[in-house]
């Protein structure tokens, strides 16, 4: 297939788009008088909006041109989604948008945001909380990589998790929390972080599916107490135990144990060699790594104190 | 009394330490020399008796107060001489160390093959040690994999009793948690509005339905009622594409 071809029939399109929506003079009077014309304009975005997409399917390297292509796709779909919005048709409205915030994605992340923030409203408009939920979290996520802003990008998931825990889809909505909590902890919201691994932790428990990984969440959430002070770490290892049995025995549990006793021996090596010996059976992630990391600090900032 | 103890003591010794030396030797001589040499060990093991039952002899003049130090070195020769006795019936029928060797083609002795069999042994007890270990990471590798497969079961099981739940909502009315916002794309709630729109009263309902529905529903509608039926069935067909769409219009 010809990636020109495409392009230039695309763009007639949306050049007879366009006219088609100008000579249907106004959008009320539209309505009456010729709301064939607009849908079919509106049609014809849509169409040239998906053919822009194939284009860039079929040549990858005219990067300009991709460019280019993509945002004209997304601008197709924002135009589009307005039209519905004037044709009162808030679904496909927020469908375009999020069609537009789509093609955006890759192009221009703050326009992307900008129409899936305006397809978010249109749905939770309409009473329409799980998938405005769902969309949130692609914003979240477009904050999270392209953008790099983790207080909103913890905005949006607190705002899906919220969502998700009204629609009672209690998993989705502890998988929003679990992003919230991880953040926060990265920007020593330590209290936040806590809270929410703990209610994610006793809400799991009880469930035949999910008990397996509620160690994981306790673990998270002494590691948190530990950040902040020792002793709270050890009441809350014992609390853990006593709500949850089976936590005793795990051995992150045995970890948590070894790791309270060297820091209070302040002892830097019996504490780094724990850990390497965790690590060698089961490899610690990023997030565990910064934290034992900030809690290592701790004994070693003592240590220097004492000199 | 006590220096012929003693002389019978450098007798026994010297005694002890010639049997020792023919002993050492015999296994690696054959033939005539071999019998030779077992003759004269034979003989010195004779004399070796004889001053053993001499020296019991002396003891017992010795006076009971010093006795014990004589009699406990007297049971030391003893166990000498039937170590000796020992050792000497092996070297009869044992074979030499050179002449196994040449036979089974070694060299260096049996202290060498027993150094390499220790070494061969701990090395064999790392690997399965090392194997162990890397067994034990695979068991709580899957068992991570397998929390992260029940964490997807559980939120799959939930988007299809939710979906299910929409579909064949249950009889009871008005316990939906959600009960300010008018339900939206039920497919119960879409068979009720499309008898709705069956009914005579049309329009109306139309009308608060259609702002939640495919604006096709609605602009047929508004047009004619003669299309109403025949938008029924558009309204039917075209939410069912809807419904079995991807994306668009299916909150999962």
């Amino acid at each position: 297939m010809d990636n020109s071809g495409k392009e230039k029939e695309a763009i007639q399109l949306m050049a007879d788009a366009d006219k088609k929506v100008k000579t249907s003079g106004s959008f009320l009077g539209g309505m009456f008088g010729g709301p064939h014309k607009v849908e079919e304009a509106c049609e014809m975005y849509c169409r040239a909006a998906n053919m822009f997409k194939m284009a860039k399917n079929w040549n990858g390297t005219l990067l300009c041109a991709l460019f280019h292509t993509k945002h004209a796709a997304g601008n197709a779909f924002c135009q589009a989604a307005r039209i519905h919005m004037q044709l009162q048709n808030k679904h496909d409205s927020a469908t375009s948008f999020i069609d537009a915030g789509n093609a955006f994605k890759k192009a221009d992340p703050s326009e992307a945001i900008k129409c899936l923030n305006a397809a978010v409203d249109i749905y939770t408009d309409m009473g329409r909380f799980t998938i405005a939920a769902k969309h949130h979290i692609t914003i979240a996520e477009i904050y999270e990589s392209e953008l790099v802003d983790i207080e909103k990008a913890i905005a949006h998931y607190e705002q899906a998790a919220d969502y998700y825990k009204g629609e009672e889809s209690n998993s989705s909505a502890n998988k929003c929390l679990l992003k919230v909590g991880a953040y926060a902890a990265q920007l020593e919201q330590y209290a936040k972080a806590i809270e929410i691994y703990e209610q994610v932790g006793s809400s799991t428990m009880d469930n035949p599916l999910l008990k397996y990984s509620a160690k994981e969440y306790f673990f998270k959430a002494s590691l948190c107490h530990f950040i902040v002070d020792e002793l709270n770490a050890k009441l809350a290892v014992e609390k853990y135990e006593e709500m949850f049995p089976a936590f005793s025995d795990s051995r992150e549990c045995k970890l948590l144990k070894k790791l309270l006793d060297a820091h209070e021996e302040q002892n830097c090596e019996a504490f780094t060699e724990a850990i390497k010996e965790f690590d060698s059976i089961s490899r610690l992630d990023q997030w565990q790594t910064t934290m034992l990391l900030r809690i290592k600090k701790t004994i070693q900032g003592d240590e220097g104190d004492l000199k | 009394m006590s220096s012929d103890f003693e002389a019978y003591e450098q007798d026994f010794g010297t005694l002890t330490a010639e049997i020792t030396n023919k002993i050492g030797r015999i296994p690696k001589l054959g033939g005539k020399e071999k019998t030779q040499l077992v003759l004269n060990v034979d003989k010195q093991l004779e004399e070796v008796r004889e001053l053993m039952e001499q020296m019991d002899l002396e003891v017992r003049e010795i006076p009971i107060q010093s006795r014990g130090m004589y009699q406990s070195r007297l049971k030391s020769y003893k166990g000498e001489m039937e170590k000796l006795e020992k050792d000497f019936k092996r070297s009869r029928i044992a074979y030499s160390d050179d002449v196994r060797n040449e036979l089974l083609g070694e060299d260096a002795g049996s202290s060498e093959s027993q150094r390499a069999h220790l070494l061969d042994n701990t090395e064999k007890l790392e690997r399965s040690s090392r194997r162990l270990e890397a067994g034990y990471q695979i068991a709580v590798e899957t068992e991570q994999v397998g929390q992260e497969i029940l964490a997807n079961l559980h939120s799959d099981r939930e988007k299809i009793q939710r979906s299910r739940d929409r579909n064949h909502p249950e009889p009871s009315p008005g316990l939906r948690p959600r009960r300010h916002h008018p339900p939206h794309h039920h497919s119960g709630h879409l068979f009720q509005c499309a008898r709705a729109l069956i009914s005579p009263n049309a329009l109306t309902h139309t009308h608060s339905v259609s702002h939640t529905h495919t604006h096709k529903t609605r602009t047929r509608m508004i047009n004619s009622d003669k299309s109403v039926c025949s938008g029924v069935i558009r309204t039917n067909g075209a939410h069912e594409s809807l419904f079995l769409g991807p994306d668009r219009g299916l909150s999962l």
